[in-house]
């Protein structure tokens, strides 16, 4: 156990210095998110100008949300892991790890939260430099169980985020370019995971079913417990329960991709 | 120009026969661009479920708009994305050489090689929005207002075409930088939204130094309230400015380029 846990360790600071090496990429990542950011206040800004409360909440209420669904996106969302796994197949770089006893998963997934610690801080930074502009708009509810409640959803999320890019990166058995998918469920991500606007806003129904998909467990049930979008704890427990069946379900699938991928390989060369 | 518009066509041949070989990544593509296309159309139907003007714009006005930037930016996906989006990646790999022993200008070697066909195809869906969005206000375009909206599609074509170039252009100087070519997304999220809604410091930075307000609030405003010079003026004058930006930075940064040999 202590050996395994050794293995992906070394895995987990192998990811950690990496990410810090290239702080150029995170630097221009970071830019574009604060640009949206912009983008957000304007938009919200103007439809604010027209009403008091959208969906029962105040233009506050609704940049706090779109404040904490960044930070986020930067401490469990999957960035470019699909492509990266997606590469270390078309290489042949895995055939190393068919022939060393490292579970592929365990290993990237090391490598994934060592990534999403370094973003998740870094991107702490510019908020901060940002608060004195920022802090009249921030408003979060003053529930202690929300705080304790985010973290294990937060984990649960960042399983759920990287377990599709390695769904997605697993797709590289059986397509060659897996660029296209990728764009396109980003577009579905975007949507159902609460990037574009809280779900909330959305119809009474078509709200109920997004509850039901794995989207909405990627960003937004975090980030809805933080800043007070979800209400009470029986939705909380509720939302704890789909949020684990879709972690089993997830893992189950990468799993089965997995086997199902190797079977396809071909290692060539010595 | 004729030899530069026979060079274009047989790109263009190329593009064709190439898209034709490779279906599914055709219909995998064109359905990639349906779904962004249908999430910003979606924000703005699910926000107007809660209000019912955004700075002063009604849902349909708001279509009006967002289908132009859509349509602008789908000109360009067609037209110049993928040949301009390679152009980073040979600047940054060394493989941009080959565009430099070409018998022709550079950087129309290099950001005119290949037409996407499923981002020209989705340009109609884009149409289609502006149509239904013109028929559900009621408007009534005369030929004028339509001739110089179409003038304004390609001069804001024209514009983000510099935009474009001039962030990829960002390559000669900051190789280790990868997705640079997010600054032309990150900034066409601005288009999409009227100018009414930008004040102060954010009028002056998207609005006035930055085109990307202009690009798309001219055209709309055009078909909404009829020719304006004042909106003509300015857009045609970004397009020129811009234009004139990217091709004086990226002939700047082919000095720096480095190649690839050894």
């Amino acid at each position: 156990m202590l050996t395994a846990l050794t293995k992906y360790r070394h895995a987990f600071l192998l990811g950690l210095q990496s990410n810090l090496v290239y702080r150029v990429n995170f630097a221009v990542r970071g830019f574009f998110y604060m640009f949206h950011l912009v983008v957000v206040f304007i938009l919200w800004g103007a439809v604010y100008s027209g009403a008091k409360d959208i969906g029962g909440f105040s233009f506050g209420q609704t940049l706090t949300y779109f404040l904490v669904m960044l930070v986020m996106q930067f401490f469990v969302g999957a960035f470019n892991e699909d492509y990266q796994i997606s590469e270390e197949i078309r290489n042949g770089l895995i055939n190393q790890f068919l022939l060393k006893p490292i579970n592929y998963f365990l290993y990237r997934f090391s490598i994934f939260v060592a990534a999403r610690l370094v973003t998740g801080i870094l991107i702490l930074l510019p908020l901060l430099v940002t608060l004195p502009l920022l802090h009249e708009y921030i408003t979060l509810p003053h529930d202690f169980w929300r705080i304790g409640l985010v973290v294990p959803a937060m984990a649960l999320s960042a399983l759920i985020q990287f377990s599709i890019a390695y769904c997605f990166g697993m797709m590289t058995f059986w397509f060659l370019d897996i660029q296209g998918f990728v764009i396109l469920s980003m577009a579905v991500e975007s949507l159902l995971g609460g990037q574009m606007f809280p779900l909330d806003l959305l119809p009474a129904g078509v709200f109920r079913v997004a509850q039901f998909l794995p989207f909405y467990y990627q960003t937004y049930f975090p980030v809805a417990i933080l800043t007070g979008r979800i209400h009470s704890l029986g939705e909380v427990w509720q939302g704890f329960g789909i949020q684990i069946a879709w972690v089993i379900l997830l893992l189950g699938l990468n799993q089965l991709l997995w086997v199902r991928g190797l079977r396809r390989h071909t290692a060539v060369g010595g | 120009m004729t030899k530069y518009l026979q060079i274009w066509l047989a790109s263009a041949r190329y593009s064709v026969a190439r898209t034709m070989m490779f279906r599914f990544d055709f219909l995998l593509w064109a359905t990639v661009e349906l779904f962004w296309m249908s999430v910003n159309l979606l924000l703005i139907t699910v926000i107007y479920e809660h209000t019912t003007s955004i700075a002063g714009w009604s849902k349909y006005q708001m279509l009006l708009l967002v289908g132009t930037s859509l349509l602008i930016q789908r000109f360009l996906m067609g037209f110049f994305w993928s040949s301009i989006f390679e152009m980073g990646r040979n600047i940054r790999t060394g493989y941009f050489d080959y565009f430099l022993a070409q018998p022709g200008n550079i950087l129309f070697m290099a950001s005119t090689r290949k037409i996407d066909l499923d981002g020209l195809i989705n340009s109609f869906v884009a149409m289609g929005v502006v149509a239904y969005a013109a028929h559900r206000l009621g408007l009534h375009p005369t030929l004028l207002d339509l001739g110089v909206y179409a003038l304004m599609i390609f001069s804001g074509l024209i514009i983000h075409y510099g935009m474009l170039v001039l962030s990829i252009s960002l390559a000669f100087w900051i190789t280790s930088a990868q997705g640079i070519e997010g600054i032309y997304f990150t900034l066409s999220e601005f288009s999409r939204l009227p100018k009414a809604a930008f004040k102060g410091v954010a009028s002056v930075a998207f609005v006035w130094v930055l085109p990307v307000v202009v690009v798309s609030n001219a055209p709309a405003e055009t078909l909404l309230r009829g020719f304006q010079p004042r909106w003509a003026l300015a857009i045609f004058a970004a397009a020129l400015l811009w234009v004139g930006a990217a091709v004086w930075v990226f002939h700047r940064g082919l000095r720096r380029y480095s190649s690839a040999s050894s």
